[in-house]
């Protein structure tokens, strides 16, 4: 049995009784949500991401070092591209279970359409956006299912997982393409300003996703479909359509990171986008893009992305035992999504 | 006047559902620049009245004209371009968006080009619509952050951008606007009616009969899906219209008035001292042993808050409540089941019935030990419970395997009660609106269950849709006023009193 | 009182219906045993390979090594692959073999972990086809336990690997420096023998010194970015790379030409197609191959032989029914070789289908 209480309309919840009390004979007091809950959370973020500096910097010489910031951040640089993709899906309140697959699909692509060692095709630039253009098919498709068939997402994405690891099998054909494109591989091997050109591409798609998010209408009614899909709807956003372009988005960012991780691993590796799916969740969520929607962005996941990438980076170098590290890294992981997301914990009602 | 067509009418527009009609034959009309008053207790139609005028529901039969031109409308986008609007009850703006946003949500117009947003132009468009209520709320500002009323004077702005889209002035549907505002808050909102009267029609629907006397041109009574009177507000006061919501059915005799016990002397079996919940304040009452205690109040008055806390559906602020003498330990429907207390909750669809589990489980659910052996579910146990209690009742299901949700409302609702009248120790039942949604035969059958349930000695509180049936039912009535008990009516057998003596005390 | 009389003709049932079950495999066993005796004619037989995926070089190369043998006897491999997934390597088996005739067929399989063979074993044995298992078993189950259509198990002495990458990486560093150790999956018998290999040429060695081991599970992507996060540390210190595969030893390649790091020695296991063509550009030191096309074809051609009664299993020594097979350090001098790896199908000949035996398991 649901409670009647979460049934009720959201807006017609009663304050707490330590509301401000009308005058006599007055009704009790109806208010909203407290005032700027995302700040606060996006302060507890951050908060989050400093003491663990502070701890690992305490623990650590080399941690603090300018040489591991640069790897931090070029550690960072394809986790962070694949979780502003996500984002957009977080944002509807819709989940992504196909990155591994739409990745693994798009690095043998790119691999196979610049210069390689299988292929004589040398397309350089022209091979990364079909790459991309890959990534947002499959990310059309996913969305084009779930809102055409009104499949959960948590279904289509899966079935997209399984199709995107298919077509990378078969273009791998039992041969992985090495990618002897030089300007490709300069990607991960050439430093500009101290950062490998990598980061910088991250860089710029980071701010490309803050873009969309902020000022384009498949960001913001991405936002609007998460906060409330029915009154988007009722208020005539075509909601299936935008919730399938946001999907297409987050595909073309999965397909930018899938170049990215070809050109640091040197080849189209089928399962390049291993591990990437739940750390791109748990940064997201970590940083405050919370899975029930609307709520976070791209700047938020950001975060998480730097909590995952310093924690990963400071156990090393911190010493902790590899027979242990994965058991403190899910304790610590725990840790943050808890802090991060419990200055709303009562707004999330049931969980499931 | 009289040379134009009405901007809106309606004509015969009648919506049945499965056991109830909620619209029969319903007839009115609005004229430019008029305020009409819609009233009717819970029931009378008019939430369904409105969904239909903003394309939510689809009526069975009658006609809706805008300006004299029939529509078909297919939602709530639709019946803005042909210019009808609503300002809904349960608010209709998505909190995590700034206002412009909101005001401008699916029209956006020259804000957004090439799907890209223009922030300024965005609010400075919203800003136009606030100015038109004369609102200071900043538009930029995140929805979430404002209060309740100046989301609906959002909400209105929203409404108002209707004007850019069609040629001539719009028709603003105000449903139940007053319901959660405070009294200043009321009077801005009235005089923000005043103001939208001058380039709009509207509709203001209400059961606060003194706020719709107050605000309104002319007033429509609706009782049981059609208009039962139309009033001039200059002419009628508060108690004419009391009359007009209540009518003068028979009555009487299916509510089997005969059949209430009396239970002068008997001990006293809850007492509920000073409870406080988010929506009710120090709230004290008792219920004896065999009593049925009825608690009447409009919407926001709170009533529903002090049954779901007994239940301990949502939280208790404070208060002391005894069940048989002994401390009742709120906050806990397991703890409330486990002390004999039943909860039989309003909305029956979503809290009372799991829809695709069959008859028997949603039986025999509350009190699974009953049927059980350690953790193992006895079928042959259950199914002998099941049928002697669908025959008890008189459940029409064609066999205990029936998923519930393929049942009528009425037979759903009895083997809600049945769940809890299983048990033998039953103490106390509380009621929230049990009759909700059933038809005449399927509501007398309810009445008797609770009135033997009452013989049996178990106390009840009961929460019903209309006057008439609370004191009907009731030994006593509660009667409870923005969140505080304001009197006790006794309403013994054969000396009920007038509902309109309760209905003042309500309203 | 009825209760204990009610059940005196239920263990009778039982009695029975268990007695004639043990008929029925004793008939079985019987027919099998006949069925052995090279009966098949080399039209009737049916080979099948099954491995976890195609999506890495090795297994792949496992799969053309056995389509080259099938072709050479004028039949076609039937590819499996059960994704890493314990319960449908399971059901692929079953289907595979169920129908009759399946007394002709020949299974060459790489078991999902330890515990997935013996099912595979029993199934094959019940269906009296010919089977081949690679890479896991647990100890205490062998073929000669009465097995007689489990012709052997081929694996590789995992120890011996991990000593022979790292002899020929402290090698290339003179004998001193420091190493930086990757492990793959941690609870893996291969990570942990393999490790023990290099501790053996540790104590072999000592100037060189470990600086850090970490785990980056036999990924590549994860090696690179374990790599680069220990370099930080390490960079000033490090002469060589030695990784429990060649995925990870690729991964940390690319981290040390990012970090501009040319003269680190790296090392692998698994002799993939990239670590070869590294170490022929002379980025990589060194890698050890099973030689993954041999192990595709060397199962299929001893279930080959025994069905068309070649050979007789029952007949083999126990010492060449589960065996090391030979493995070969592949480095600078000898990579050549093994660019374009070439079977040579005189290996596949019945009479010398054991050659590549190192001893037994243990």
């Amino acid at each position: 049995m649901t409670s009647p209480d979460t049934a009720q309309p959201r807006a017609a919840r009663p304050a707490p009784a330590t509301g401000p009390r009308p005058a006599a004979g007055g009704r009790p007091r109806q208010t909203w949500r407290p005032r700027g809950t995302d700040a606060v959370q996006t302060t507890a973020s951050l908060a989050a991401l400093v003491l663990m500096i502070l701890v690992f910097s305490v623990l650590d010489a080399q941690f603090r070092s300018l040489d591991n910031l640069v790897a931090v951040v070029d550690a960072a640089a394809v986790l962070a591209v694949v979780t502003v993709g996500l984002t957009f899906v977080l944002l509807l309140g819709a989940i992504d279970l196909s990155v591994e697959g739409v990745i693994g699909a798009c690095a043998l692509t790119v691999a196979l359409l610049v210069a390689n060692s299988r292929t004589g095709l040398d397309l350089g630039v022209l091979g990364v956006v079909v790459a991309v253009a890959l990534g947002a098919a499959f990310g059309l498709a996913s969305g084009l299912l779930s809102t055409r068939l009104r499949i959960p997402s948590f279904l289509t994405t899966l079935g997209v997982y399984a199709i995107g690891l298919g077509v990378a099998t078969i273009l791998f054909a039992g041969e992985r393409p090495i990618v002897e494109d030089a300007w490709l591989s300069g990607w991960a091997s050439s430093k500009f300003l101290g950062f490998a050109v990598a980061s910088w591409v991250a860089a710029g798609a980071v701010l490309a996703g803050w873009l969309t998010q902020r000022y384009t209408r498949v960001g913001r009614y991405a936002y609007a479909i998460g906060g409330a899909e029915d009154i988007a709807r009722l208020s005539g956003v075509p909601v299936a359509r935008y919730k399938a372009a946001a999907f297409a988005v987050a595909g073309a960012f999965y397909g930018l990171g899938a170049v990215m991780a070809t050109s640091q691993l040197g080849s189209g590796v089928v399962t390049a986008g291993s591990g990437l799916n739940f750390s791109a969740i748990a940064a997201a969520v970590i940083g405050g893009t919370l899975l029930v929607g609307g709520r976070g962005g791209v700047l938020q996941s950001m975060i998480g992305v730097f909590v995952l990438t310093v924690l990963q980076n400071g156990l090393i170098l911190a010493g902790v035992s590899p027979y242990a590290q994965q058991a403190v890294q899910g304790v610590i992981v725990v840790a943050a999504v808890a802090a991060a997301t419990w200055p709303v914990r009562h707004r999330l009602g049931v969980v499931k | 006047m009289t040379g134009s067509p009405p901007v809106l009418s309606v004509d015969g527009l009648t919506k049945r559902y499965p056991g109830v009609t909620a619209l029969d034959g319903m007839s009115f009309e609005v004229r430019a620049h008029e305020v009409v008053g819609l009233i009717g207790e819970n029931g009378a139609g008019k939430s369904t009245l409105l969904k239909s005028l903003v394309g939510l529901v689809t009526p069975d039969a009658g006609t809706i004209r805008v300006r004299g031109e029939a529509v078909r409308l297919r939602g709530v986008a639709h019946a803005g371009s042909v210019g009808i609007g609503m300002v809904f009850q349960e608010q209709s703006l998505v909190p995590n968006l700034t206002v412009a946003e909101n005001i401008l949500l699916g029209a956006e117009r020259s804000a957004v080009r090439g799907g890209v947003y223009r922030w300024r132009t965005m609010t400075a468009l919203a800003q136009e619509q606030l100015d038109k209520i004369g609102s200071t709320i900043d538009p930029r500002a995140r929805t979430d952050t404002l209060t309740f009323a100046q989301r609906q004077m959002v909400e209105v702005a929203k409404v108002l951008t209707i004007e850019e889209r069609i040629a001539s002035e719009p028709v603003v549907l105000l449903d139940e606007p007053t319901s959660v505002l405070e009294r200043d808050e009321i009077a801005t909102l009235f005089a923000q009616i005043e103001r939208l009267r001058k380039r709009a029609s509207v509709v203001f629907v209400s059961h606060r009969l003194d706020e719709v006397l107050e605000v309104s041109d002319r007033v429509y009574v609706l009782r049981n899906g059609r208009v039962v009177a139309e009033v001039d507000p200059a002419t009628v006061d508060a108690t004419d219209l009391h009359h007009l919501l209540i009518g003068r059915e028979s009555g009487g005799s299916h509510y089997h008035d005969e059949a209430q016990h009396d239970c002068d002397g008997a001990p006293v079996r809850l007492r509920v001292e000073k409870l406080s919940t988010g929506g009710c304040r120090d709230v004290s009452f008792d219920i004896r042993a065999g009593e049925v205690l009825g608690v009447a109040g409009v919407q926001g008055s709170g009533r529903e808050d002090v049954c779901r806390a007994l239940f301990g559906a949502i939280r208790a602020s404070g208060g002391r409540v005894t069940l048989d003498d002994r401390p009742f330990r709120l906050g806990s429907p397991r703890a409330a089941v486990r002390s004999g207390v039943g909860y039989v909750p309003s909305e029956r669809r979503t809290d009372g019935i799991v829809p695709p589990m069959s008859v028997a489980e949603n039986l025999s659910m509350a009190h699974v030990g009953e049927v059980c052996a350690g953790p193992v579910l006895q079928a042959r146990r259950e199914r002998g419970l099941v049928e002697q209690w669908v025959r008890r009742l008189g459940i029409k299901t064609p066999s205990p395997q029936t998923p519930i949700g393929t049942l009528s409302g009425g037979n759903q609702q009895k083997v809600v009660l049945a769940r809890w009248m299983i048990d033998d120790d039953l103490r106390l039942l509380i009621l929230d609106h049990p009759t909700r949604g059933l038809d005449v035969g399927a509501k007398s059958d309810v009445y008797a269950l609770i009135r033997d349930l009452a013989a049996a000695g178990c106390a009840v509180l009961l929460l019903s849709d209309t006057l008439e049936e609370t004191i009907a039912l009731s030994h006593r009535v509660v009667v409870m006023k923005d969140g505080e008990v304001v009197t006790t009516v006794e309403t013994p057998k054969g000396a009920k009193p007038d509902p309109v003596v309760i209905l003042e005390e309500m309203v | 009182m009825r209760k204990p009389t009610r059940h005196r003709p239920t263990v009778l049932a039982c009695v029975v219906a268990s007695g004639l079950l043990l008929t029925a495999c004793a008939d079985d066993g019987g027919s099998t045993s006949a069925a052995g005796d090279g009966t098949c004619s080399p039209d009737e037989i049916t080979l099948i390979g099954q491995v976890r995926n195609q999506t890495n070089p090795y297994e792949a190369a496992w799969l053309t090594g056995g389509d080259t043998f099938a072709e050479s006897v004028g039949l076609e491999q039937q590819h499996l692959t059960y994704d890493g997934d314990s319960q449908r390597q399971q059901e692929q088996i079953r289907q595979a073999l169920a129908g009759s005739g399946m007394e002709c067929a020949v299974l060459n399989v790489l078991p999902n972990g330890d515990s997935d063979t013996a099912p595979i074993v029993a199934a094959a044995n019940e269906a009296g086809a010919f089977l081949v298992t690679q890479w896991n078993k647990p100890a205490e189950l062998n073929p000669w336990d009465g097995f007689d259509r489990w012709v052997a198990h081929i694996t590789y002495d995992g120890e011996e690997s991990g000593y022979l990458i790292a002899k020929a990486l402290f090698d290339r560093m003179g004998g001193s420096g420091g190493v930086i150790a990757l492990q793959g999956i941690l609870d893996t018998s291969a990570a942990q023998d393999r490790f023990a290999g290099l501790q053996r040429a540790l104590s072999e060695y000592p100037g060189i010194t470990l600086l850090d081991e970490q785990t980056a599970g036999f990924d590549r992507a994860e090696a690179l970015n374990v790599t680069r996060t220990l370099l930080t540390a390490h960079a000033d210190h490090v002469g060589g790379i030695w990784a429990a595969n060649d995925d990870m030893a690729l991964g940390a390649l690319q981290a040390l030409e990012a970090a501009g790091l040319e003269n680190v020695g790296v090392v692998g296991i698994d002799a993939v197609p990239e670590a070869i063509a590294a170490i022929q550009e002379g980025r990589m030191t060194a890698t050890v191959s099973s030689d993954g096309p041999w192990q595709g074809a060397i199962g299929l051609a001893m279930g080959y032989c025994a069905a068309t009664g070649e050979l007789d299993p029952a007949s083999v020594d126990n010492d060449d029914r589960a065996f090391f097979a030979e493995q070969f350090l592949i480095d600078q001098s000898n990579v050549a070789e093994f660019a374009a790896p070439e079977l040579d199908m005189a290996d596949f000949d019945c009479a010398n289908v054991f050659e590549r035996a190192t001893g037994p398991i243990g």
